[in-house]
């Protein structure tokens, strides 16, 4: 009798001992941006932070603290992470959110691996129409929303306003800009007579994207269709050659750095051994922060300007980050706790701003906290005529490196524009032509 | 005397000269790592040259073991490694002595399809690997991150040749006994192979330590992560630029496991060496 | 001693201890090698999209001009690095073959670059080769020389990747040379020596045939490997300048993860496939062909 009440206790111990199974929903994040446990640990001071991992891991901290009856995964994959997402919705087990280029969003939507948002953002109680212009246009495909954008990333001219005054180009603390490709060789001649060093500091090597940023820039400028449709491309314009041949002569009147890759130049600007760095929003905090430090050759003589207006009308080629979601069969529950984690972040843009690139909603871009931001107001613009390529352009980072192999040629002179760019067009013409 | 086939003769000097020049040309780059990973990365996007100067700091390996997962990440890598290396060390020991020593049909062209095996580029399997294991429920699994690395054509090939060279009378000797052939195998020839199992063991190691592509895209959990991907996962995409000292420190963390690794076995070679005469 | 029953039991035991891993190599090794042979065959995407169309990859790959370029860059990388590093590893495998101490610390500083994994390796030797403030640029420079464009000069991009590639390599064939050098019974040695035979004698007509199979060892591992180069080439120069040391492995990469286009990467993977069976054989046959076969 003893020994059954002794059994039926211990029975009724296991069970009570038994958790009930984790009920809550789950979402799985995965992001790049690096990791930096470290210094941010479990952290809920999102106003506190500084860079993109510190301040993206507080976020999502906050919101883990905030919404205890959600189980929020967080996957930090190294950059870009597209391997892995590949292979993942490959497996048939991909992530619940993923962070992912603007300019990638049409290879995934195209092929339905991702689905439209417009679901999760009502939900999210997240209007469309609060987005920018430049951050709509990034993730609109074939008249759907695909993402919920999250910044805008534009190319600037990174300046050493010193540098700059030496060779007399500063004008009311501002720097002076060329408005034409003539007053652009003008000035960077009149600006390595002055102060013997290059204007311009350019990545060329193992850097496609610089050159064809520039390219796209001053093609979208002067309204040219880059891609007439999904399978072809443009490049052999008289257009084209006009803009790539203005660079091929900075590179052979010796006005720009030469064969230096992005770390070198990154380091060059830093060592204020040229007067223009054209790179992107990306590095305006890093910059920030080194013009900060006293003994710098940057304290006190930076500011980022947008490209200037060379040809046609003010642009800028923009790519920008976004929260994508990989189609898969999701509950209620879990489709809710989604709404709510991008409903969270949208309220938050504006810590993310802080990070050097555009917010994605209008409304932050008008506050008088981001415009207070250093450099800020400068480059607000940025949201508003930054463009990206068409909504059907897939492959974008392929044709970019493509283009970009032909144009380093054109440029350092080893193949003559025409030929560059007449080869760059057949190579990604056959590129579409052979995708499915 | 000697052990077999190590030179008598000693070095002349210009032999020597040339040889620290080597060692010195060989190290100088890993010194360089080493130092650069005890500055800061503020101090290093500044100039990089500052790695000769001090001030030194700690901070980049604090970071390292203070990340959330690096632990993790750090066993993960060595419950694959040490995996592959037994896995790969238990079948190409059996399978070597199957192909030296034993007669069986078809074993000739067996061992030919096993050498085909040492051509074939990675690209040509990885994706429909990753296919095949997907279908099979592998990923984020310690078996699906083990698995490849046991098909190493090269370990079969290496102890094939070790069992040949082994002397036949120890065979007969044994067999004559009424040894069985497992016996024979276990008990008297193996031991006879532990420098080619110290070799083998430290590179099929260090093959699986360094592997990044298929743990990439095999374990996309990061509690899944081997230390190379978690920690590539870990660094800014220009990391280059203003995380130099933490990249480098990096590299150090996760070389520290191998140098252990061979150290340990330097030990077996040498003294397998001295030991095992075997005339 | 061969009895029926004994012959039996010994191919029993042959599969029995072969068996294991050929059960491993056929299901993770073969299975997915014929698997990409299919695949190759179509036109495919990463994500199950499938379009038979037979030999139309193939016939794509042999016009292919970057192919082409790429081929190129791959056999030159390997022609540049192969020999070198035989021959280095022989002469440090010679030297450091000996007892004491610092023949031991040494084996230690020569294996020890193999520890490091590409991404590191690729990083320090930019730090040396980049003409920016880079470790050569400033030795030039203090000669009062202009720096050397090493990365992005279309003719020196594949010797410094070579350069790269040798330095981090030499560990593992010096290993496989020592173990082969410590098979050779010493007794031939003493017996030379008694003979009275010169240093060079020995080596030339004990040592080398001694070790005969275990150079080609590391010649056939050492083709294989370095024709499939793609951590250097991808870190280093990306591939660049216009394609001068985009490696043939790099290119399967930019095809596969870049582009989708798996069934094309595939078919050169084959391709690839062929070309290092083709050249280890050839490897394999002229070295072997004289000796008497093998039981």
């Amino acid at each position: 009798m003893r020994k059954r009440a002794l059994a039926f206790g211990f029975a009724a111990l296991l069970l009570a001992g038994c958790q009930p199974a984790d009920e809550r929903p789950e979402i799985v994040v995965q992001r790049f941006f690096g990791e930096c446990g470290a210094a941010y640990g479990t952290s809920t001071d999102i106003a506190a932070a500084d860079s993109e991992c510190g301040i993206l891991t507080t976020l999502i901290n906050r919101f883990a603290a905030e919404n205890p009856d959600i189980r929020v995964k967080v996957n930090v994959v190294a950059w870009p992470g597209y391997p892995q997402l590949a292979a993942q919705i490959a497996a048939g087990d991909p992530p619940d959110l993923v962070t992912m280029h603007q300019s990638v969003i049409a290879d995934y939507s195209g092929r339905g691996l991702i689905e439209p948002v417009e679901p999760l953002l009502a939900q999210g109680g997240i209007d469309p129409a609060g987005f920018t212009p430049a951050a709509l246009a990034g993730v609109e495909k074939e008249g759907r929303l695909y993402a919920m954008p999250w910044d805008t990333i534009g190319r600037l001219f990174h300046i050493n306003t010193a540098l700059m005054a030496e060779a007399g180009l500063m004008q009311g603390g501002k720097p002076v800009l060329p408005s034409s490709p003539e007053e652009l060789l003008a000035h960077a001649r009149q600006f390595k007579a002055r102060t013997g060093k290059p204007y311009l500091i350019q990545a060329q090597v193992s850097a496609p994207d610089f050159h064809v940023a520039l390219l796209y820039t001053y093609l979208l400028a002067r309204g040219e269709t880059i891609f007439p449709d999904d399978r072809h491309i443009r490049l052999d314009t008289p257009e084209a050659r006009e803009i790539v041949s203005v660079f091929r002569q900075l590179n052979a009147e010796g006005l720009t750095t030469l064969n230096q890759d992005f770390p070198a130049a990154t380091a060059a600007f830093t060592q204020g051994r040229g007067g223009i760095f054209p790179v992107g929003t990306w590095m305006l905090g890093p910059y920030e922060a080194e013009a900060g430090r006293a003994g710098s050759a940057l304290a006190g003589n930076y500011a980022v300007a947008p490209f200037p207006r060379l040809w046609g009308e003010e642009a800028a080629f923009v790519d920008g980050h976004a929260w994508v979601v990989p189609a898969a069969r999701r509950s209620p529950q879990e489709r809710a706790a989604m709404a709510r984690f991008l409903a969270f972040l949208a309220r938050y843009n504006y810590d993310w701003a802080r990070t050097g690139q555009l917010p994605a909603f209008a409304e932050v871009v008008d506050t008088p906290a981001f415009r207070a931001l250093p450099h800020r107001a400068d480059i607000a613009a940025l949201a508003r005529t930054g463009r990206q390529l068409p909504g059907y352009v897939e492959r974008q980072s392929a044709v970019q490196g493509l283009i970009g192999e032909e144009l380093e040629a054109a440029i350092t002179g080893a193949k003559p524009v025409e030929t560059a760019l007449r080869d760059a067009q057949r190579r990604v013409n056959r590129l579409y032509a052979q995708m499915l | 005397m000697n052990a077999p086939g190590s030179s008598a003769s000693r070095l002349s000097p210009l032999a020597t000269v040339l040889l620290l020049i080597g060692a010195a040309i060989m190290l100088a780059p890993m010194l360089w790592t080493l130092l650069l990973s005890f500055k800061s990365n503020a101090a290093l996007m500044a100039d990089s040259g500052a790695a000769l100067s001090p001030p030194w700091t700690l901070e980049n390996y604090a970071a390292i073991l203070q990340g959330s997962l690096t632990m993790q990440w750090l066993v993960n890598s060595l419950i694959v490694a040490t995996g592959a290396t037994v896995g790969v060390l238990v079948l190409s020991s059996l399978a070597g002595y199957g192909f030296a020593r034993l007669e069986f049909p078809f074993r000739r062209t067996l061992f030919v399809v096993v050498l085909l095996g040492l051509a074939v580029p990675e690209q040509a399997v990885i994706l429909p690997r990753h296919q095949l294991f997907a279908w099979a429920g592998l990923h984020n699994s310690y078996p699906g991150l083990i698995l490849p690395s046991l098909t190493g054509s090269f370990g079969v090939f290496f102890m094939t040749q070790y069992f040949r060279a082994l002397p036949k009378e120890l065979d007969e000797a044994a067999l004559l006994d009424g040894a069985s052939r497992f016996t024979l195998f276990w008990k008297v020839l193996l031991p006879l192979t532990i420098p080619a199992q110290a070799t083998l063991g430290v590179f099929t190691f260090l093959a699986a330590w360094n592997d990044y592509w298929w743990p990439l895209i095999s374990a996309t959990t990061s509690d899944y992560f081997t230390l190379t991907v978690g920690l590539a996962s870990a660094q800014m995409n220009y990391a280059q630029t203003s995380g130099l000292g933490f990249l480098m420190a990096q590299a150090v963390f996760a070389s520290i496991p191998i140098l252990i690794v061979y150290i340990a076995f330097q030990k077996q070679i040498v003294r397998a060496m001295a030991g095992a005469a075997v005339r | 001693m061969t009895t029926a029953a004994g012959a039996w039991r010994e191919r029993l035991a042959g599969y029995a201890f072969v068996g294991p891993f050929l059960a491993v190599y056929a299901a993770v090794l073969v299975v997915p090698l014929i698997m990409g042979l299919y695949i190759s065959l179509n036109n495919a995407d990463l994500f199950g999209r499938r379009e038979w169309v037979g030999l139309a990859n193939y016939v794509q790959a042999m016009g292919d001009p970057v192919l082409h370029q790429a081929l190129g860059n791959t056999l030159v990388l390997a022609l540049l690095i192969v020999p070198p590093l035989t021959a280095i590893a022989l002469m440090l495998a010679l030297a450091l073959n000996r007892p004491g101490r610092l023949a031991a610390v040494l084996r230690g500083v020569f294996f020890s670059s193999l520890v490091l994994s590409v991404t590191i390796v690729t990083l320090i030797w930019r730090f040396i080769l980049v003409p920016d403030a880079g470790l050569i640029a400033e030795g030039l420079e203090a000669l009062g020389r202009p720096p050397i464009p090493f990365l992005s000069d279309p003719d020196l991009v594949i010797p410094a990747i070579a350069v790269t590639t040798l330095w981090w390599s030499l560990g593992f064939p010096i290993m496989l040379l020592l173990a082969g050098l410590q098979q050779v019974p010493g007794d031939i040695y003493e017996a030379a020596a008694l003979d009275g035979a010169s240093r060079w004698t020995v080596l030339r007509r004990i040592t080398l045939p001694a070790i005969r199979r275990t150079l080609l060892l590391v010649v056939m591992l050492q083709t294989a490997a370095q024709l499939q180069i793609f951590g250097q080439a991808q870190l280093l120069t990306g591939g660049g300048p216009g394609g001068a040391s985009r490696t043939i492995v790099l290119y399967i990469f930019e095809v596969s993860f870049g582009r989708w286009e798996l069934g094309y990467a595939t078919a050169i993977a084959e391709l690839l496939f062929g070309m290092i069976l083709t050249l280890t054989l050839l490897q394999y046959w002229l070295v072997t062909r004289h000796e008497e076969p093998r039981p």
